[in-house]
């Protein structure tokens, strides 16, 4: 089974080490939209986020949006809703992924434990600023 | 450019990025200033969503849910 290894990388302004976070190339896309962009990989996050300006991007209507999320920490003060995406990473076989669609625009992609760490094994190397990812076994 | 020139594009600006202009600003400002922008007692967003389990239920429902009208 492919694994891909990758750099952690600095998306906001940093000038340490530290300021290093496990950013991962993705592709999303719907019917109605396609973007690519640095998913953060956020193995403390119960579940994906997705923010206000690339699910516009996507296609979604805010005011169409059925099904209402409940979020914790700060983006429990802001409206979300769940819909669903497909994710492209590297040459692996795409998979839908349901995300928290925020209100909030200045929030990161945040790829967590429901689903993208269902659907994918990660490693992370922290002391060599590297991070691995897979496909789950059960697919290629 | 002037401000004159910038006031009419900022109020094009939708409402989110009008907001990241302010917190643009208040950065820029602050660091010209050599202000530290931590305060005590200040509120910074964490925007993880730990142990957001009803979301977790919810998404993974919507996700079965996809599944079968898809199959």
């Amino acid at each position: 089974m492919k694994t891909i290894r990758l750099s952690y990388n600095r998306i906001e302004a940093g000038q340490t080490i530290a300021s290093e976070l496990a950013y991962l190339p993705i592709t999303l896309s719907t019917a109605n939209g396609s973007v690519e962009l640095q998913g953060l990989l956020d193995s403390g996050s119960t579940v994906n986020v997705l923010p206000y300006t690339v699910g516009l991007a996507l296609g979604f209507s805010w005011e169409q949006q059925t099904i209402p999320i409940a979020l914790t920490g700060s983006l429990s003060k802001v409206p979300a809703y769940g819909v669903i995406v497909t994710g492209q990473i590297a040459s692996f076989l795409p998979v839908e992924l349901a995300f928290a669609w925020t209100q909030a625009a200045n929030v990161p992609l945040i790829l967590g434990q429901v689903n993208f760490f269902m659907e994918f094994d990660v490693c992370f190397f922290r002391s060599q600023s590297a991070f691995e990812v897979k496909p789950k076994p059960s697919r290629k | 450019m002037s401000l004159t020139e910038l006031f009419p594009n900022v109020k094009l600006l939708a409402r989110a990025d009008k907001l990241r202009l302010i917190q643009f600003l208040v950065v820029e400002l602050a660091q010209e200033e050599g202000i530290s922008l931590l305060t005590a007692g200040a509120e910074y967003p964490i925007w993880t969503p730990l142990n957001a389990f009803g979301a977790a239920e919810t998404l993974m429902k919507m996700l079965e849910n996809h599944k079968a009208t898809t199959a």
